[in-house]
């Protein structure tokens, strides 16, 4: 280590320190980067190709209904047979549209998407054509900020479409998506710092490599959370797919496209959902590592080469089922209250969150900021200064539980309408709908009433509705009730 | 938990050694600011103006008191890092004579322009400001904001931010430490010029215009600090002083133009000429107690902050770049001078006046000397005085009708016989202004020039012949003003002076007491400008 | 060994190469027939609305989130480097990191009471 201060700056990029990626790629040549980097692309139009068709049978098992089973085994080429359809559509380009910035925004969404699994560790060392490599395409210090750069970018492909369309309906999808997306980020990146704080890295591969002992998952269990919930606004999913309501506004930023160019969103959407769902496996999941009890088989035989291939995937898909099941089962949210949810929730809770991670992290044994003192509970040593922290984020998130719970009880009693005194529904002789905070009473006896209060009382209307100044809440004067007039 | 990371122990990384009680006063400011932020938020409507001016009143007496008494005897360099061989410190801020001396005198016009620019009229709130800044001007929601009787109460802690910005630019030890510093006192000066009451679609295009000028002149200070970067290999002023006297062959070329462009920067914030085209837009546009806060606070924190970045920076090299800011300070005397001569509108009148200020205090830099440091100093304290009196009169006399001011010279015509105590002050403001003896302008250009005579050589003494030369046409400006006051019929539409709050009578009749004072004896403040002259390094 | 930052560059040629093949492919064997009523907006079929150039106006409220999130953007950004460094930065970065988070937390609580992350005010 020390060696390796002696010449801190001489390698720009390079940083000494656990920062660093783990994964070695001194053994890669140049040429199967390529050969990597075309298998990972594979892989990925595969998954998609996949992933539409299982999102298709599984929404329709959820609905009672068989879903594609056409064509291919199981309808499996089904996707296949649409987007070759697609290919042969026409390519209809409105002539509002901005000629370039149309064309170019489905390729910028297209292109981006794929980016990010440069970084993503699919699986530990294996041999390739002869060469010990990791299952990754490359590593940098600054990997998981890639990500998120990467998906800034893509976010670009989906405004420029909405504002190059010419067109009302994607103009609002393109704003909506964009205000989503970057809503969305700001709680997505902060969930991640948790993770940072207990691997001292942004490397994908240090990050997977020092979850061997345990997942992310279990000390970062609220960012887990948190993330769960900007991923799926991060790709504009049900319960989040705001931007693409059909209901309101058509299909959103891609209304006016067809064609090839809208297939190129479509699969962007699907990726980017691989994306994040790899994110997360890699962050917290463990990544390419094989799942607790299994690799306890035979001193972790499974753990390794290909195999990890297979974990990776597996966790992957748990997260694609997770996308379609909520699909499945979630209504679309109102537009104000995603916003809410982001900014006045999601954002000051985790960091709230990563504050108390921090300070966590601070009060453990070989940091130990806040003292050293243990307690020897059974044959385990607990820090105390840990243990006072605990308890006091834990007494906070109480209070502050407490708090927001008495609040909304206040307002909800507050937002209840005051009983206001019963109405009789038949009291003008004819039945009447009550207005919003009245109250029915139960007409103990709808019997006939005599012909003469149904004519006075549609005089009584009549005045009220006709002169508007007589009485000054109209309302009122339709519900006079016949126990204060008696009636002719 | 305690197995899912190794530690990796402390390699790179050294904690920067902070002394408190020397950065006390600058925290009191923002603490403050931030406190002031919060009460924008979640105080009563009623009681925010008081609660706002109390609290910006009792932070910059607080800050001055630390300063004065805590910061004081702690001078040093601090937040510093020993330097590559360990031999000194490298402080991002500097605490030394001129620092203190510049930070009370910001203080002490800041807590001058804070008792005008609080000044209500009767109103809810301070009467400057708009009631909603976001409004469309002569928008059905400006008149909505105005019924509902909202207030811009956030023009407060804009304010201390700024305030807290221009003590940070005159302590930097560092040109980035410049570059925040600058920044955290141009941003809400750029907000809080576009908040004016009246004439509101002025004050925005001014907002406007100050922003895209002075975002213009944040890049060039910012190239030019990457080009000193490039030569020093350190952003320190120390280090970049020392890089200078070791010579630095293969990389001459970065440092005469990085030295140009950082002073670009600073030169843009006094308005020098050719930097100086935002000046009258923005006096004119701006809030005028904003106005008298900028024209005098601005000025003087930039003027320090050129002060360290040549003294402790850049002087080794002055023979190269030197006769640039020499044309400069030439232009800016004689501009400022012949364009004030065209004014009608009393704040762009004052605004050159205030460029051709800015020039005087140019020549006393110059000299290259700590008698040309202290002049400066002396120089900026007693024209933000000056300043900030004459724009808090000027925000004073209102049209009857409108109530809006009567900025256009015409309207003050007679002013003298129906008001004569405004005038009076006014009028003795302005021969301060002039330089006329028994006044403090007097005292400070004849320290200026002074210091340029005496050690800034040839070109020192051709600057101090012009700026003679200028101090003389603009003395027939000034003139003009008061003969137009007391020797003129009043015009046909009524002007009257509206009577302030007490707070800002004191103000304005401080800061016109002092302008007397330090006219007749300056010794006070010229020993403690000359005590305080030796920059750190 | 390449730089870490190439194969990244191989990424992206083959995405963009993917997508332009898929594009180019489809304008090529898809078929074009003119109508002047495909060539205009689509809204569920009545009469378009006309469109300002550059699209025109839009709600000031998308601004507003575009300018809080560079601010919390910049925040989280900030909290990288310190988390990375956490173990060997010591209490005093822990301490700076709780502060700043403080500073811009008042900026929020600000934009929250004044209404600027309610989004139907």
């Amino acid at each position: 280590m020390s060696a390796f201060l002696a010449v801190p700056a001489l390698l720009p990029g390079v940083l000494p320190g656990a920062e660093n990626p783990v994964a070695d790629f001194s053994d890669t040549p140049f040429w199967l980067s390529i050969v990597k980097g075309v298998l990972i692309f594979v892989y990925l139009l595969l998954s998609t190709l996949l992933v539409i068709w299982f999102e298709r049978r599984v929404i329709g098992r959820m609905q009672q209904r068989p879903g594609p089973n056409r064509n291919g085994p199981f309808g499996l080429l089904q996707t296949l047979a649409d987007g070759m359809k697609s290919m042969f559509k026409e390519d209809v380009r409105p002539a509002n549209a901005d000629k370039w910035v149309f064309t170019i925004a489905p390729l910028i969404a297209a292109t981006m998407c794929v980016v990010s699994f440069s970084i993503i560790p699919l699986g530990p060392d294996v041999y390739l054509f002869g060469h010990r490599t990791p299952l990754q395409l490359t590593d940098v210090p600054v990997a998981v900020l890639l990500v998120l750069a990467v998906a800034s970018v893509g976010a670009y492909g989906i405004i420029l479409a909405g504002w190059s369309s010419g067109s009302t309906y994607p103009l609002m999808g393109g704003l909506r998506s964009t205000a989503q997306v970057i809503s969305y980020e700001i709680a997505m990146g902060l969930s991640l710092v948790a993770v940072f704080l207990f691997s001292g890295s942004m490397s994908t591969s240090s990050i997977v490599g020092s979850q061997a002992s345990m997942w992310y998952v279990v000390p970062a269990f609220f960012s887990f959370a948190v993330y769960l919930v900007t991923m799926v606004g991060e790709t504009n999913r049900l319960p989040f797919d705001l931007a693409e309501g059909e209901g309101e506004i058509v299909g959103g930023f891609h209304t006016e496209y067809g064609s090839m160019r809208f297939a190129m969103f479509f699969l962007a959407e699907y990726i980017n959902m691989f994306t994040v769902s790899a994110l997360a496996t890699t962050m917290f999941l463990g990544g390419w590592q094989a799942p607790p009890i299994i690799s306890l088989i035979n001193d972790n035989v499974v753990g390794g080469g290909w195999w990890g291939l297979l974990w990776f995937t597996t966790k992957l898909w748990l997260f694609m089922f997770f996308f379609v099941w909520l699909r499945g089962t979630l209504p679309r949210v109102r537009y104000d209250q995603f916003m809410h949810f982001g900014w006045k929730f999601l954002i000051p809770v985790t960091v709230t969150w990563v504050v108390a991670v921090a300070f966590i992290r601070g009060a453990q044994p070989p940091l130990n900021y806040f003292g050293k003192g243990a307690l020897t509970i059974g044959n385990k040593a607990v820090s105390i200064p840990l243990l006072v922290i605990i308890s006091v984020i834990a007494v906070i998130a109480l209070a502050a539980t407490w708090v927001w719970d008495e609040r909304a009880n206040a307002a909800a009693m507050a937002a209840a309408p005051e009983a206001e005194e019963e109405i009789d529904p038949f009291a003008g002789g004819f039945p009447v709908p009550p207005m919003p905070g009245q109250r029915l009473k139960e007409p103990a006896y709808a019997g006939p009433r005599s012909t003469a209060a149904v004519v006075t009382d549609g005089d009584a209307v009549s005045e009220a509705t006709d002169g508007d100044s007589g009485t000054p809440d109209p309302g009122a004067a339709w519900f006079t009730t016949s126990e204060e007039e008696p009636r002719g | 938990m305690t197995t899912v990371s190794t530690v990796v122990m402390a390699d790179t990384f050294t904690s920067a050694s902070i002394s408190y009680s020397a950065l006390m006063p600058m925290l009191i400011v923002f603490v403050v600011a931030l406190a002031e932020v919060l009460v924008a938020g979640f105080a009563t409507r009623e009681s925010r103006h008081a609660l706002q001016v109390g609290l910006s009143l009792i932070g910059l007496l607080g800050a001055l008191a630390a300063l004065l008494l805590g910061a004081r005897f702690h001078q040093g360099v601090t937040a510093s890092v020993a330097d590559a061989a360990g031999s000194r410190q490298l402080g991002a801020v500097v605490v030394d004579g001129p620092t203190i001396f510049l930070q009370a005198g910001v203080l002490v016009l800041a807590l001058l322009a804070v008792l005008i620019m609080s000044e209500r009229l009767g109103g809810i709130g301070a009467d400057a400001f708009t009631p909603m800044g976001a409004a469309n001007p002569g928008s059905v929601q400006e008149r909505a904001a105005q019924r509902a009787g909202l207030t811009t109460s956030e023009a407060f802690p804009l304010m201390m931010l700024a305030v807290g910005g221009m003590m940070l630019f005159v302590a930097a030890g560092d040109l980035l430490t410049l570059f925040v510093g600058l920044e955290v006192l141009s941003l809400p000066l750029y907000i809080l010029t576009g908040l004016a009451r009246r004439r509101r679609l002025l004050s925005q295009e001014a907002a406007l215009k100050y922003f895209l000028l002075g975002a213009f002149s944040s890049a060039f200070l910012l190239f030019g600090a990457a080009l000193l970067y490039g030569y020093a290999g350190s952003v320190y002023l120390s280090e970049i002083a020392s890089a200078i006297s070791a010579g630095q062959p293969d990389r001459e070329v970065l440092l005469v133009p990085g030295v140009l462009l950082v002073l670009v920067g600073l030169l843009f914030k006094v308005g020098a000429v050719p930097f100086h085209s935002w000046t009258p837009d923005v006096y004119q546009g701006a809030p005028t107690p904003v106005t008298g806060f900028m024209a005098a606070c601005t000025k003087l924190a930039a003027f320090g902050a050129m002060l360290r970045v040549v003294y402790v920076g850049a002087a080794g090299d002055r023979w190269n770049w030197s006769v640039v800011v020499v044309v400069i300070a030439a232009l800016t005397m004689i501009v400022g001078a012949v364009m004030s001569v065209t004014q009608t509108d009393v704040k762009r009148l004052l605004a050159y006046s205030s460029i051709a200020h800015a020039g005087f205090i140019l020549t006393g830099v110059l000299a290259f000397d700590v008698t040309g440091v202290s002049a400066v100093m002396f120089y900026l304290v007693t024209y933000g005085l000056t300043t900030i009196a004459a724009f808090g009169i000027v925000y004073l006399v209102r049209d009857v009708q409108s109530g809006s001011e009567a900025t256009h010279l015409s309207q003050w015509a007679g002013l003298g016989r129906k008001h004569p105590v405004a005038a009076a002050t006014f009028a003795f403001l302005m021969l301060a202004f002039a330089g006329i003896p028994l006044t403090s302008g007097f005292v400070a250009k004849l320290g200026a020039f002074g210091a340029a005579v005496g050690h800034g050589g040839a070109s020192g003494a051709v600057l101090a012949v012009i700026g003679v030369l200028s101090s003389a046409i603009t003395v027939f400006v000034y003139v003009r003003i008061i003969v137009m006051m007391y020797f003129t019929e009043p015009a046909e539409n009524a002007v009257e002076v509206v009577s302030p709050s007490i707070l800002a009578k004191v103000a304005i009749g401080f800061c016109a007491v002092l302008t007397l004072a330090l006219g007749i004896a300056p010794k006070l403040l010229l020993d403690w400008a000359a005590n305080a002259s030796l920059f750190l390094s | 060994m390449t730089n870490p930052y190439v194969p990244i560059i191989i990424m992206v040629a083959l995405g963009a190469a993917f997508a332009l093949i898929s594009v180019g492919t489809s304008l090529i064997v898809g078929p074009k027939r003119y109508n002047r009523a495909k060539m205009e907006a689509y809204e569920c079929g009545i009469q378009p609305t006309p469109h300002a150039s550059g699209g025109g106006k839009v709600p000031i409220k998308y601004y507003l989130t575009a300018m809080l999130f560079i601010i919390f953007d910049i925040e989280s950004v900030f909290l990288y480097p310190f988390a990375v460094a956490f173990d060997r930065l010591g209490l005093f970065a822990l301490v700076e990191m709780v502060l700043f988070i403080v500073t811009v937390f008042v900026a929020y609580a600000y934009v929250w009471r004044r209404g600027g992350l309610d989004w139907d005010y």
